[in-house]
């Protein structure tokens, strides 16, 4: 049978057929963070003499409160913290760190045919390497690290292949957030999204991390993208990276439990509208009429409103979605001479991001405009700290999840490319960024 | 085994982690302290509860724990006294995480779901993978043969450390 990409990673990681379709699947590395990773830790210690199948294959890092906000979060990061140390696994502190989805690729830790699991959703992100990658829950987590494997049932593959080229103006988000509101909020669940065609080759790695970070939001296991030139080229940039991987492709004819074509000439840039990452439409679009009357209730807003016309009381660029230094160069070109008009937080990916934006001068563009210019971390995204919303508030983000209460109780989250995020955050409304720039040449 | 108990019915899809426990409560190192806070990210999530005392089964729409992988939301639904969803779909994260903790996931068409929304008790027979609502006829489901093992006694992490030996043995002839 011709394998599909997803296929070939999937045989050569199966360790056993277990009952019920299920299979044991080694797990190359497990990716841990302060916040899902220490009730497992503890219950290694505790049940099988703090035993771990392979601390080499685990790395760690304080990401989603960086640093600690209070005295329990304190206690979460200490606890990854001293276990790490205790087990020898590569550890990233506050200072050295990142959100894991940014961090784990820019070190080189995933190369193409890895198997990667980690107690956070957006695991996914790491398909964008040719590796399978996936969120799990907190005990699956410790069985991989107990056991080296996760109990997984096959998933079926979707192909998604995209053709064409993307429009200058629309970005790997657009295309994401489209992909989802073609198959569905829950469209991919049961699947793993193996994106091919020209408009994904010519991505480069930043941007086939934002497709693939959000396959998660259409219920799919992950997504995934065939290593090539782009890929060979960006691990090479590295620290860690090893050479000798091997790069897996689909065979031609690949089989596929289900293909969705798109032509990505007919994608624009887009803005949720919605309580939910599927529910949205073009930035020059309206509210739809049959928009579901709950999301609407809850956004406070009303079918046939312009998108353009909502106005926003913050900005939010950052998230494992939107925070590498391709997405703080193109919310830079927005907001360079510009000023936002209202509160504005920019938060880069890792500390490592940090450091090439302001090589570049970014950070002073972003706080000349009287942007809030911040140290990583996953910040509001998920309203653990760091500009959390106030009830009945509304923020145009970068980030991955419009849920109801998601960056705060009460909260509404319109999520976009942080392009339109900094030109909304400069208009105080939903904004595009060619606004921006017919308003700077008249200024002029 | 035997879940029994009443039900608290969320006739709506798509309910999120995020809604089931807030992200700002995640900040423990064990398992305990959520079930105060369930579905307090829930627009009406405490009108909810409150209309429906004591509840020990949810009852609700496709994609039931969608979105976060936070483990916290089975343990949230089980220091709230719930032992049980009956959705016509599961998220794939949320429907591992159930099993792992003893929370059934009982999948069943959303037309039988639906009609299970207006129940007032459900008795959910775990081995024999029927339920009856109300006391009527019994109504079949399919849980995962494996995972079901998880619910009924010895927990995946004590199966997953009696394939070490194996794991090991297949990662020296990789």
């Amino acid at each position: 049978m011709k394998r599909s990409l997803f296929d070939k990673l999937w045989d050569a990681h199966v360790v056993e057929q277990l009952p019920g379709g299920n299979a044991l699947v080694f797990m190359d590395l497990v990716v841990a963070h302060e916040i899902t990773t220490p009730p497992g830790a503890i219950a290694i210690e505790k049940d099988f003499d703090d035993k771990l199948y392979a601390p080499e294959r685990i790395v760690s890092m304080i990401d989603h409160v960086a640093p600690a906000k209070d005295a329990a979060t304190a206690i979460q990061a200490q606890t990854v913290r001293t276990w790490s140390k205790r087990h020898g696994i590569r550890f990233h502190d506050i200072g050295n760190n990142g959100i894991c989805h940014v961090l784990v690729p820019e070190r080189g830790y995933v190369t193409p045919g890895m198997t990667v699991c980690c107690g956070d959703s957006h695991t996914c992100t790491l398909g964008a390497l040719g590796a399978f990658a996936l969120g799990i829950g907190t005990t699956a987590q410790a069985g991989a690290m107990l056991a080296g494997c996760l109990i997984l049932q096959r998933p079926k593959v979707m192909r998604i292949e995209i053709t064409g080229q993307l429009p200058p103006d629309a970005t790997a988000k657009d295309l994401t957030l489209s992909v989802i509101a073609t198959i569905g909020f829950r469209g991919g669940t049961g699947y793993v999204l193996e994106y091919t065609g020209s408009a994904v080759r010519a991505l480069d790695m930043e941007q086939r991390m934002t497709l693939c970070n959000m396959a998660i939001e259409a219920g799919a296991t992950t997504g995934i993208i065939a290593s090539d030139a782009t890929t060979a080229a960006y691990l090479a940039t590295t620290p860690c990276a090893p050479t000798g991987w091997e790069a897996l492709q689909a065979d031609d004819d690949a089989e596929y439990a289900a293909t969705v074509t798109i032509d990505a000439s007919t994608i624009r840039p887009v803005v949720s509208w919605g309580t939910n990452p599927g529910e949205n439409s073009r930035i020059d679009g309206t509210v739809p009429f049959d928009a579901p009357a709950e999301s609407l209730a809850y956004m406070d807003l009303k079918p046939g409103q312009a998108l353009r016309s909502i106005a926003i009381d913050q900005a939010f660029i950052g998230s494992c979605t939107n925070s590498r230094i391709g997405d703080l160069r193109a919310a830079a070109a927005v907001m360079r001479g510009q000023q936002v008009s209202v509160p504005t937080i920019i938060t880069p990916g890792s500390q490592a991001v940090r450091r090439q934006a302001e090589r570049e001068g970014l950070h002073d563009i972003f706080q000349d405009a009287g942007a809030l210019w911040t140290h990583s971390s996953c910040g509001p995204c998920l309203g653990m700290s760091m500009g959390v919303l106030a009830a009945g508030t509304r923020c145009v983000s970068s980030s991955n999840r419009n849920f109801p209460g998601r960056m705060g109780d009460g909260g509404r989250v319109h999520l976009a490319a942080p392009a339109v995020v900094a030109a909304s955050a400069i208009l105080g409304r939903i904004a595009s960024p060619s606004e921006i720039t017919a308003r700077a040449v008249v200024l002029a | 085994m035997i879940v029994e108990g009443s039900v608290l019915p969320i006739p709506r899809a798509n309910i999120d982690t995020d809604q089931i426990i807030p992200a700002h409560y995640l900040t423990r190192i064990d398992a305990d302290g959520m079930g105060e806070h369930l579905f307090e990210g829930m627009p009406d999530g405490a009108r909810l509860l409150a209309l429906h005392p004591g509840a020990s089964i949810v009852v609700a729409g496709e994609n039931f724990g969608c979105g976060s992988s936070r483990e916290h939301a089975a343990w949230a639904l089980l220091g709230r006294g719930f032992r049980a969803v009956i959705a016509p779909s599961f998220a794939r994260i949320f429907n591992e995480n159930a099993y792992n903790n003893g929370v059934v996931p009982v999948v069943l068409s959303q037309e039988t779901v639906d009609e299970l929304m207006g129940a007032r008790t459900i008795a959910i027979d775990v081995d024999n993978e029927t339920l009856s609502a109300d006391g009527g006829e019994p109504i079949s489901f399919a849980l995962d043969p494996l995972r079901k093992q998880f619910v009924l006694g010895g927990g995946v992490l004590k199966y997953l450390a009696s394939k070490i030996p194996s794991v090991r043995e297949w990662e020296a002839a990789r």
